[in-house]
């Protein structure tokens, strides 16, 4: 009976906290898509230099590879935010974290982007060099647009981490959903609800990524059967 | 304060809170691994209802954050009365995580075992069971074996984030040295090598182990 009337009392903050979140959500919608169009074209780049004919682009691009992919999200944060201000270059919380983010999905990006373009049919590229293409022309028009369809679906698993991954800004004082949440948390002691709506909040919001871009592949499906 | 000064007072320290990440993460990984072997068979063999909530587990625990599963084992259940420490909240925490994807591919290895082996191993004689521990089992382990060392290395990195609820780790150690001595740049560059030294030999021998044993079906 204590626990029902407990409950009571908890649904009578529901609006309030439904308020606030849904707002905040926001914030983590924002910042996902800030680092995911960084990692993009971060890992982009990455992936050509992995590609590339000359040995020193490929080391480097090894190394930062193996180095992201090595070490803790939280502490590329920490040393993002809490680290550089400490050796005199403050970064807000916001751009910190979509730097770190950003760096961070670059690596895991780079091998999605470098595994679809080797993906692609050598003749491809080989085919439109011999149109009289130049290589850059034959990747951007050729490979590319075949090799992107292939890299939809870990794009999409990619976003889909990003937005769970972004919870951990709150731990860098952005002020995104798991930020506002425990802020709630600290304000009414409504623990179980409100990270309740939380987990909601991140579930409704990764199923409508992964709907949207089964969509997209399933567009792309029908577009090529139409095409051969 | 030199670097070196830093380092002489300090790394005792990190080893040991090196050694407890190691152990959160191999903590976590027993209970990933056996639960997510249960959540597989489970969402396999049944078609009823307990087939459904092993979905639906599997569905609420990989499209929410880690974190907000954390705080709700550590900071929610003490509402309503079941009390954990930070560091059993951990295991268990991340261990529930990583079970939802283990779940998936070890229903995936066990899939792409051949009907043929389990239908063999019924005619002659065996049980549902008896053919799942010696025919297929035995079979799917090799085909899960780089994508389940992928996953485990994923959490040791992620048994930082346990730092967020105070369990006694890495990350946690460095927050407190930061504090302590102020460097946070030198501490967190540090800490960075350490999971660096952690995780990196393992990731190549995942990448060894995908090159011997390419997935197949």
């Amino acid at each position: 009976m204590a626990l029902l009337n407990a409950w009571a009392h908890s649904l009578h903050f529901l609006p309030y906290f439904l308020r606030v979140l849904c707002v905040s959500a926001i914030t983590t919608v924002v910042l996902t898509a800030c680092a995911f169009w960084m990692a993009f074209v971060l890992g982009f780049v990455l992936a050509l230099m992995r590609l590339s004919r000359h040995a020193a682009f490929r080391a480097i691009a090894s190394v930062y590879l193996e180095l992201f992919r090595n070490v803790p999200l939280l502490t590329q944060l920490f040393l993002l935010y809490f680290g550089l201000e400490r050796i005199g270059l403050t970064l807000p919380a916001f751009v910190a974290a979509t730097l770190g983010f950003g760096l961070n999905g670059a690596a895991m990006l780079s091998e999605v982007f470098r595994s679809s373009i080797v993906g692609i049919d050598r003749g491809q590229g080989e085919a439109a060099l011999a149109l009289g293409m130049t290589w850059p022309m034959a990747l951007a028009t050729v490979v590319l647009p075949q090799s992107m369809r292939i890299a939809l679906p870990a794009l999409a698993n990619f976003g889909i981490g990003l937005l769970k991954d972004t919870s951990l800004a709150s731990a860098v004082a952005v002020p995104e959903l798991m930020f506002r949440a425990k802020m709630l948390v600290s304000e009414t002691y409504q623990t179980n609800l409100i990270y309740l709506i939380v987990a909601a909040i991140y579930l409704l919001l990764s199923l409508v990524l992964s709907r949207v871009s089964a969509a997209t592949e399933h567009g792309l499906g029908k577009r090529r059967a139409a095409l051969s | 304060m030199s670097y070196a000064e830093l380092w002489a007072s300090m790394h005792d320290d990190l080893l040991q809170a090196a050694w407890a990440t190691l152990r959160l993460a191999l903590g976590a990984i027993a209970v990933g691994v056996a639960l997510g072997l249960l959540l597989a068979i489970v969402r396999i063999g049944s078609r009823g209802f307990a087939g459904r909530v092993a979905r639906i587990y599997i569905e609420v625990f990989r499209g929410t954050p880690a974190l907000v599963q954390l705080f709700l084992v550590y900071f929610g259940f003490v509402t309503i009365g079941i009390r954990f420490d930070s560091y059993q909240a951990a295991v268990l925490g991340l261990g529930m995580n990583a079970a939802a994807y283990f779940a998936e591919i070890f229903r995936a290895g066990i899939q792409a075992v051949p009907r043929g082996q389990s239908e063999a191993a019924f005619s002659i004689g065996m049980t549902g069971s008896a053919a799942m521990r010696w025919v297929v089992l035995p079979q799917a382990i090799r085909l899960v074996l780089a994508p389940s060392g992928n996953v485990a290395i994923a959490l040791l990195k992620d048994t930082s984030v346990a730092s967020l609820i105070a369990a006694p780790d890495l990350m946690l150690r460095a927050q407190d040295l930061s504090s302590q001595y102020f460097m946070p740049f030198e501490i967190y560059v540090t800490v960075g090598a350490f999971y660096f030294v952690l995780c990196y030999p393992l990731s190549r021998l995942m990448r060894h182990i995908e090159r011997r044993h390419p997935a197949r079906g």
